[in-house]
């Protein structure tokens, strides 16, 4: 039995300031699916505090070929 | 429309006036509302259960209803009946993706939409989403959904109950969002397009037409509750349920220590080889009243369709954490409010077309679950919980009677049923469904009667609950007897590791197996029950499971793994006898706490072996369970030795 050496992870994209509730300097850009679908966060890595919840592509990776219709 | 904004204060606090401004409602109005939509949907579902022609949903209650408010509050499903945890986790992704893709405009009063796709809206292509917009002056003013499990969607199995497809196409017919009633008269080509692609077409035309009554009973129902408090209160209503379950998850898990916790689960193989095994893995990050679920680590897309989509596992994560958390919490939208699911994109738990696709979706995101409960039991103390028996190991069969009628089996002849583990309350219950399922179990009798099989065993297997004060649900065992040849898929996925994980201090429960025992030479069957010793497996087929290569008997620790699809259907001739047996639930605190009185009990109900009591519990117990349960005691000076003896047992250092 094995298990592939480097199973998928999610980056997240660096940006740069502070954050506005503790101070830290750990914002990243990156998805997450919470209540209301999908959603492009800026959030701070060291307390979770959210600095922006953009909507997300409706089915976030997946991409529907009729779509382009 | 009325625009519905989240107060800032707890719910509670919130003086009357506040609490009008908030909802449109007074507070007992608000509450009246929301427990009449739940009498709705509760009405709903008992409608169709009494109506339903397909096995599954007869039988299982393979479906659910929810109340969900208008595209303006962003389709919050705020009411949801008392059924199965994956499709209520589901529907409100599913109803907003499928309405906003069709478009709300292009809706009108008396539409049935229907959806199927995983992608769109979770689980697998035979549970379908049936969605109906309520109308009040010309604008949508909230949905009335169900979501039932066809008995087949087409693909390369029928049933579809198989780890073994490849692919989207193999998987089964795949539904955009499309009318099926419109204006409340029935599409033709819709439902032309489903019966030309599915099995068992006599089956799912009178529970179509039945969910179409549901739906028509829920718009009458909750037009019912516009018209007598009014459209600004109802809405508001469904703002409060789904506020007030945002806000007691808020609160739960604000009581966790702010910490990174992590877990992981393993699936034994997928359905095309056993070189790989899959393996969950879950990072909680816990700040304050938030967490985030990082599944990276997690295996990647398997080869086959053992997959599920990230909505079904964000539903996992709600589900894990209101179990661990507070089993109260309403289960509505607002659950997730204080969660984020960060998903890589194809993984196990995340998977993307058109390879691997989802159909056996609830093991995936079932191993999510027992992942999340070995990341918090350890800071969770005495609040933790044991893990279940872990997979469903569904059977699916097909095969021809003598008279050349054709008949099939799905999910009532594996180890679909199985124990829970136990809890800080008490023992683990033995004969239930998975932690993210709620179904019912099929009657024997409906089971013999639909198929030619016999139910020759369906018992609690011995010495299988995770020992702990409090001790797991015991491990099901099973014996089916079929009676003509048959095409046999088996899937249990998990027999490598102990999925009944244990809690403060409490032991895992047992991993199982399956096999096959062929009738005798020259025999039609067997000539009365298989026993449950270990030295009845030589003669029979392994077909999953650790076992001893030798006798074919359980041997976790050095026996052999067994591939469950190492057939892709197991061919069996009539006369032939399938044993399921189930992995065990998890206990709960230390097995050397548990009260003598209670391990007496186990032994004289056949729960716990007299070897057992002594070897896992330090009970020494006196007599014979089987032939004189009543004569049963306790030898308390030698389980005091016992127990003295070995305090290691009890985490005393």
């Amino acid at each position: 039995m094995s298990q592939e050496p480097n199973p998928p992870s999610l980056e997240r994209e660096p940006v740069e300031g502070t954050c506005p509730r503790c101070g830290a300097a750990e914002l990243s850009r990156y998805p997450v699916n919470s209540e209301g679908g999908w959603f492009d966060v800026v959030k701070c890595r060291s307390c979770l505090f959210s600095v922006s919840r953009d909507p997300g592509p409706r089915l976030g990776p997946v991409q529907l070929l009729s779509d382009l219709l | 429309m009325t625009t519905i904004e989240e107060p800032a204060g707890r719910i509670r606090d919130l003086t009357d006036e506040q609490f009008q401004t908030a909802y449109h409602a007074d507070r007992f109005t608000g509450s009246v509302i929301v427990n009449r939509l739940k009498y709705a949907v509760g009405h709903m579902s008992t409608a169709f259960l009494r109506e339903a022609f397909s096995p599954i949903i007869r039988d299982w209650y393979d479906f659910a209803c929810t109340i969900s408010g208008p595209p303006a509050q962003d389709y919050g499903m705020a009411v949801v009946s008392n059924s199965l945890t994956p499709f209520l986790g589901t529907m409100p992704d599913a109803t907003r993706n499928a309405v906003e893709e069709f478009g709300p405009e292009n809706l009108s009063p008396g539409d049935v939409l229907i959806c199927n796709d995983p992608y769109r809206g979770g689980r697998h292509v035979n549970d379908v989403l049936f969605t109906r917009p309520v109308f009040v002056a010309g604008e949508i003013v909230s949905f009335v959904t169900m979501c039932a499990h066809q008995l087949d969607m087409g693909g390369t199995v029928p049933g579809g109950f198989s780890a073994t497809k490849t692919n989207v196409y193999e998987n089964g017919l795949v539904l955009p969002p499309m009318l099926l009633w419109a204006k409340d008269q029935p599409v033709r080509s819709t439902f032309s397009l489903i019966f030309d692609n599915t099995r068992w077409g006599g089956l799912l035309l009178p529970d179509f037409q039945s969910m179409h009554q549901q739906l028509q009973l829920g718009e009458r129902l909750v037009r019912e509750n516009i018209e007598r408090y009014g459209l600004d209160a109802f809405l508001g209503s469904l703002a409060y349920a789904c506020d007030t379950s945002a806000e007691q998850m808020r609160e739960a898990i604000a009581r966790i220590p702010d910490g990174d916790y992590s877990g992981s689960a393993l699936i034994d193989a997928d359905g095309l080889d056993d070189t790989v095994d899959y393996r969950v893995r879950v990072t909680l990050r816990k700040r304050g009243h938030d967490i985030e679920a990082d599944l990276s680590g997690t295996s990647a897309q398997a080869r086959t369709c053992i997959n599920c989509g990230v909505l079904d596992a964000k539903t996992a994560l709600g589900v894990a954490l209101t179990m661990l958390l507070d089993p109260a919490i309403p289960f509505t939208s607002g659950t997730w409010r204080n969660v984020d699911l960060v998903a890589p994109p194809g993984t196990l738990l995340s998977a993307l077309p058109p390879e691997g696709a989802p159909m056996m979706f609830w093991e995936p995101s079932g191993a999510l679950i027992s992942a999340i409960f070995e990341a918090l039991n350890p800071v969770l103390g005495e609040r933790a919980v044991g893990g279940d028996y872990g997979s469903t190991n569904t059977h699916n069969a097909s095969g021809v009677r003598d008279d050349g009628t054709p008949w099939t089996s799905a999910t009532q002849c594996g180890g679909e049923h199985g124990p829970w583990g136990a809890t800080k309350e008490g023992d683990g219950d033995s004969y239930t469904v998975l932690y993210n399922l709620n179904n019912l179990d099929p009657a024997t009798e409906t089971i013999e009667h639909d198929s030619p099989v016999v139910m020759l065993r369906k018992e609690h297997a011995i010495d299988t609950g995770g020992p702990g004060k409090h001790r797991g649900g015991a491990a099901n065992l099973k014996d089916t007897l079929w009676l003509t040849a048959a095409a046999q898929h088996l899937s249990p996925f998990r027999t490598k590791e102990p999925s009944g994980v244990g809690a403060d201090g409490g032991k895992p429960g047992p991993t199982g197996a399956m096999w096959i025992f062929p009738p005798g030479e020259g025999t039609s069957g067997p000539d009365g029950l298989l026993g449950v010793s270990s030295d009845v497996y030589a003669r029979s087929t392994p077909v999953a499971g650790v076992l001893d290569p030798e006798t074919k008997a359980l041997d976790p620790e050095k026996g052999v793994y067994h591939y469950f699809a190492s057939q892709k259907a197991w061919l069996t001739e009539a006369g032939s006898v399938l044993r399921c047996l189930t992995n065990g639930g998890g206990g709960w605190g230390s097995p050397f706490e548990r009260e003598p009185a209670k391990v007496l009990a186990d032994v004289r109900d056949e729960y716990v072996s007299v070897e057992g009591a002594a070897r896992d519990y330090g009970v020494v117990v006196v007599g014979d369970p089987h032939f004189d349960p009543e004569g049963l005691r306790v030898d308390e000076k030698a389980t005091t030795r016992l127990r003295s003896g070995r305090s290691d047992e009890r985490g005393v250092s």
